[in-house]
C-alpha cells in the first residue's frame, strides 16, 4: 500500500486548473452510465424477472454483446456456446449477471480515452482484479460479499475521471501525455473518485472505502471496508506481478490487523489467485 | 519457551466472559495476559451479536410503533434504498463509546492485551499467532478459555455471504430483502426473524421443532408465534430442509420434506452456534471437548486440567453474556484462591425478540414435574394503565408458584420492557419471598411492575380456591 505522490510546483497549467476545480468542488464528473444505474435499480427490486434484465440489456448491443462473451469464457464454465441473455442468466445467475453488465457498463463510459487504450485497458483488468479479491476478502470475513465486488472495482475510478477532464482541457493532442499528470493522478484520484460516488448516490460506506483506500484508517466507521479495498488493491498487484518481493510485502501488509487475517487466512485467499484472476479475465 | 514472557493469568479471548476475568485477576493483584484474535475488545457479543443487532432491533421497534395503531394518523414508511447499516445509524457511536469504555478499563488494570491466536504447547505454555508479527511464547500459572463461538455451518445448506447468510453476514446486508427465510428457532433466529418483520420483509421461519425457543416456558413461545403471525410471518413448525439452491435468478428456493418449497430473496442460516476450540491444540494438554462440541467444566469452571479454566459459550448453555461473565469473574477468584460469590440459583434471560420476552426460575411445565404441580397467576398488560397508555396490551407477567402457592418459582414476562421487569421477580426469589410480598408493597402508578401486584392477586385467588376445595372435600 503505497502513499500517493504529492503533485509538485512544475505541473503544467491544466493541471494546476484541475488542482482548482478538485479544491473548490466545481469538478464536472461524469454521470453514472444509465445502463448501470438501470441495472443497479433492477437488481435490487425483489420483483425483477430475468426478462426485465434481457430487455434491459438488449436496448445496448454492446453491452449484451459483451455480457455473453462474458458468459461464454472459460472462468465461467462455458462447454457449449451460449447465444441468448436467458441462457447466460442460468450460467451465471442473476446477481453475478449484474454485477458483469454494471462493471461493462461503466468501463465503456469511464475507462475510455482515445490514444490511452492499453494504459486504460491495464487499469480497467487491475480494478476488476481488485473487485474480485475484494469479494473473497469479504467471503473470508463473513461479511456480506454484495458490494464489495463494485467497491474494490472502483476503487481507482477516480484516475481514469482525472484522465478525461485532464485531455479535455489539454485540448486536441488529447493522446499525449501531459507532463506530471500521474502525479496528479496519483494524490487525487481516492478523493475525485470518492467524489464520482457520492455524485452516484452510491452508499457512504463505498464512498469513504473508496477516498480512504490509501489510508483506511482515517475511515471512521468504514474502516474495515477501506481496509478490505486496501488489500484487494494490493492483492491485484501482487496477482499481475507475483514474485517474492511482493509475497514478503503482502505477508507484511497493514490491513492484516485490522482484518483479523492471520497467516493461514492469507494462504487460503492467495490459493485463489488462479480463480480470480480467470473471474477478473472474463470481463477484462 | 525459556524466554517466554510469564503471567500469572493469561485469559484467550476478550468476550464478556475473558474481559471480566481478565479485570477480575488484575484486580486480585496478578499480572494478566488478554489475547483476542480480533484487534478489539469484546469480542463476537459486541462487534458482531448482541449489540449491533440490538441497534438493528431499536429502528425495527421505532417503525413498528410508527405503524402501530397508534400513530394510525401518519404513514410510516422506510425510503426504497434505506440500508440495513443506515438502519444502525446509532452503532458505530454506541461500539466506539463501548470499545473505550472496556479499553481503558483494560489498561486501569494493567492488563496485557495482544491480538492474536493462542496455542497450547503444554498445561501451562502457550504460543501466539500474531498477524504482521513474529510468534510469541508465553508461560501462565493459570488459564482461562474464553474463546467464545461462531456461527454453526450445517451441512447441505450453502452459505455464501451473498444469498444465503449467517447471523454474522446478515448484520452487513446492503439492502432490506423483500423476503427472508430463517431457519431455526432458536434466540438468534427467533430475534432477527422478529426485527425483520418489523422491517416490513416478508419471513418465514422453519424448523424441526414444534415451537420456537423450546427451553422458554410454553406461554412465551406461544406469544412469540401469535405476535409474529399477526405480524404477518409464517412459522413452518415440524419441517426439515431437504435441499438449499439458489436459482440462476439468485432467488433461494428451499425444498421441504414435506414437499413443499418456499422461494425466498434471503436465507438466514442460524441453526446454532459451535465453540471456536480449534487452534487451541487441546490435545497438546490432555483435553477434549464432549459430544456436544463444548468444553466440561467444574463448578469453579475448571477443566480436567488443574491449571486450564474455561467460561462463556465454549462450556455451552446458557451462553449469554451476563452468564458468561460470572463464569469469567468466578474462574479467576477460584484460580488464586479468593473467596467465590455464591452461584446464583437462576439467571434471568433477556430475548430481545419482537415482543420482548424474560424468563428467570422454572416454567410451569417444569414447576409441574417438579413439584408434583402448579399455581400460576396472571396480568395481562390490557389490564394496566401504562399498558393502554403505550399501546402494548398484548404483553403479560406469568407468575408460577408449586401447588401450594406460596413461594414464586418462575416468572415469564412478554412485551415491553420484559427484560426489565424480570429482576423484580429475580430479586423476590433470590430474597425467598412469597407471592403476597407482591400484594403488600405499593407499586407506582401507572407502570408495567404493577402487573405483579395483579398476577399475584391472580394466584392467590387461585391458592384461596384450592384451599377451599380441599376443605370441602
Amino acid at each position: 500500500m503505497q502513499a500517493p505522490a504529492t503533485p509538485n510546483s512544475q505541473d503544467p497549467e491544466v493541471l494546476d486548473r484541475i488542482i482548482a476545480q478538485i479544491e473548490t468542488g466545481r469538478l464536472e464528473l461524469p454521470l453514472l452510465p444509465q445502463t448501470a444505474s438501470q441495472i443497479l435499480s433492477l437488481c435490487q427490486s425483489a420483483d425483477c424477472t430475468m426478462q426485465e434484465l434481457a430487455d434491459l440489456l438488449q436496448r445496448d448491443p454492446t453491452l449484451a454483446a459483451n455480457v455473453l462473451r462474458v458468459a461464454n469464457s472459460a472462468a465461467h464454465g462455458a462447454v457449449e456456446p451460449i447465444v441468448s441473455l436467458q441462457q447466460a442468466a442460468s450460467r451465471l445467475g442473476f446477481s453475478t449477471l449484474c454485477e458483469i453488465a454494471t462493471a461493462i457498463a461503466v468501463r465503456g463510459k469511464i475507462f475510455t480515452l482515445r490514444g490511452r487504450e492499453a494504459e486504460l485497458a491495464r487499469m480497467w483488468r487491475h480494478s476488476a482484479t481488485a473487485g474480485t479479491w475484494a469479494k473473497e476478502i469479504a467471503r473470508k470475513r463473513r461479511r456480506n460479499v454484495e458490494g464489495a465486488f463494485l467497491c474494490g472495482l472502483l476503487h481507482d475510478v477516480g484516475r481514469p475521471v482525472l484522465m478525461q477532464l485532464v485531455h479535455e482541457l489539454a485540448g486536441p493532442a488529447a493522446n499525449a501525455h501531459v507532463e506530471g499528470e500521474q502525479r496528479v493522478y496519483d494524490h487525487f484520484h481516492a478523493e475525485v473518485g470518492a467524489r464520482l460516488l457520492v455524485s452516484w448516490a452510491m452508499p457512504a460506506w463505498m464512498v469513504a472505502a473508496i477516498d480512504s483506500h490509501h489510508a483506511p484508517a482515517q475511515a471512521g466507521e468504514h474502516a474495515e471496508a477501506a481496509w478490505i479495498v486496501a488489500l484487494a488493491d494490493d492483492l491485484a498487484h501482487w496477482s499481475e506481478q507475483p514474485g517474492a518481493e511482493a509475497d514478503k510485502a503482502l505477508r507484511a501488509h497493514p490491513a492484516l490487523e485490522p482484518l483479523s487475517l492471520y497467516e493461514e487466512d492469507l494462504d487460503a485467499l492467495l490459493a485463489l489467485r488462479e480463480r480470480v484472476a480467470a473471474a477478473a479475465e472474463a470481463i477484462s | 519457551m525459556s524466554d517466554a514472557a510469564h503471567y500469572e493469568f493469561v485469559v484467550i479471548g476478550a468476550g464478556p466472559a475473558g474481559q471480566k476475568a481478565a479485570v477480575q485477576a488484575a484486580k486480585l493483584g496478578k499480572r494478566v495476559l488478554l489475547i483476542d484474535r480480533e484487534g478489539a475488545v469484546g469480542g463476537e457479543c459486541v462487534h458482531r451479536g448482541t449489540i449491533p443487532s440490538k441497534a438493528l432491533r431499536h429502528s425495527a421497534q421505532q417503525l413498528a410503533a410508527l405503524r402501530g395503531p397508534e400513530c394510525a394518523w401518519m404513514q410510516a414508511s422506510l425510503a426504497e434504498n434505506t440500508t440495513v447499516q443506515g438502519l444502525m445509524q446509532r452503532l458505530d457511536a454506541v461500539l466506539r463509546a463501548h470499545e473505550q469504555y472496556m479499553g481503558r478499563q483494560i489498561e486501569r488494570n494493567g492488563i496485557a492485551h495482544v491480538q492474536g491466536r493462542a496455542r497450547f504447547v503444554g498445561p501451562q505454555e502457550l504460543e501466539i499467532e500474531r498477524p504482521r508479527a513474529n510468534r510469541m511464547a508465553v508461560r501462565a500459572d493459570f488459564v482461562l478459555i474464553a474463546s467464545g463461538s461462531r456461527p454453526r455451518l450445517p451441512a447441505g445448506i450453502p452459505i455464501d455471504h451473498e444469498h444465503v447468510l449467517d447471523s454474522d453476514s446478515i448484520l452487513s446486508l446492503i439492502y432490506l430483502p423483500k423476503s427472508l427465510l430463517v431457519l431455526g428457532a432458536g434466540i438468534i433466529a427467533c430475534e432477527f426473524a422478529s426485527i425483520f418483520q418489523a422491517l416490513g420483509v416478508r419471513v418465514t421461519i422453519i424448523d424441526k421443532a414444534r415451537a420456537p425457543m423450546a427451553f422458554l416456558d410454553a406461554d412465551l413461545s406461544a406469544a412469540y408465534v401469535r405476535s409474529f403471525e399477526e405480524a404477518g410471518g409464517k412459522f413452518l413448525s415440524g419441517r426439515s430442509v431437504a435441499e438449499v439452491t439458489v436459482d440462476p435468478l439468485g432467488w433461494v428456493v428451499t425444498q421441504l420434506d414435506d414437499g413443499s418449497r418456499v422461494r425466498t430473496e434471503k436465507m438466514l442460516c442460524a441453526q446454532g452456534r459451535i465453540a471456536n476450540l480449534a487452534g487451541l491444540n487441546l490435545q497438546a494438554v490432555g483435553i477434549a471437548p464432549n459430544a456436544r462440541g463444548h468444553l466440561d467444566v467444574d463448578a469453579h469452571g475448571r477443566t480436567s486440567v488443574p491449571t486450564i479454566y474455561a467460561a462463556g459459550d465454549v462450556i455451552g448453555p446458557p451462553a449469554l453474556a451476563t452468564s458468561a461473565m460470572e463464569q469469567g469473574r468466578r474462574a479467576a477468584q477460584h484460580a488464586f484462591g479468593a473467596s467465590e460469590a455464591l452461584a446464583p440459583e437462576s439467571l434471568p434471560s433477556g430475548v430481545y425478540t419482537i415482543p420482548e420476552l424474560a424468563t428467570v426460575g422454572l416454567s410451569e411445565a417444569q414447576v409441574r414435574e417438579r413439584l408434583g404441580g402448579a399455581l400460576v397467576g396472571r396480568a395481562s398488560y390490557a389490564e394496566l394503565a401504562r399498558g393502554q397508555i403505550n399501546g402494548s396490551s398484548d404483553g403479560f407477567i406469568k407468575l408460577v408458584a408449586g401447588p401450594d402457592g406460596r413461594k414464586i418459582a418462575g416468572c415469564h414476562i412478554a412485551g415491553e420492557n420484559a427484560s426489565e421487569l424480570v429482576h423484580v421477580a429475580q430479586i423476590a426469589m433470590v430474597a425467598g419471598l412469597q407471592v403476597d410480598a407482591f400484594v403488600d408493597q405499593i407499586f407506582n402508578f401507572p407502570t408495567f411492575a404493577e402487573g405483579f401486584r395483579v398476577a399475584a392477586l391472580d394466584l392467590i385467588a387461585q391458592r384461596e380456591r384450592a384451599t377451599q376445595v380441599k376443605r370441602a372435600a
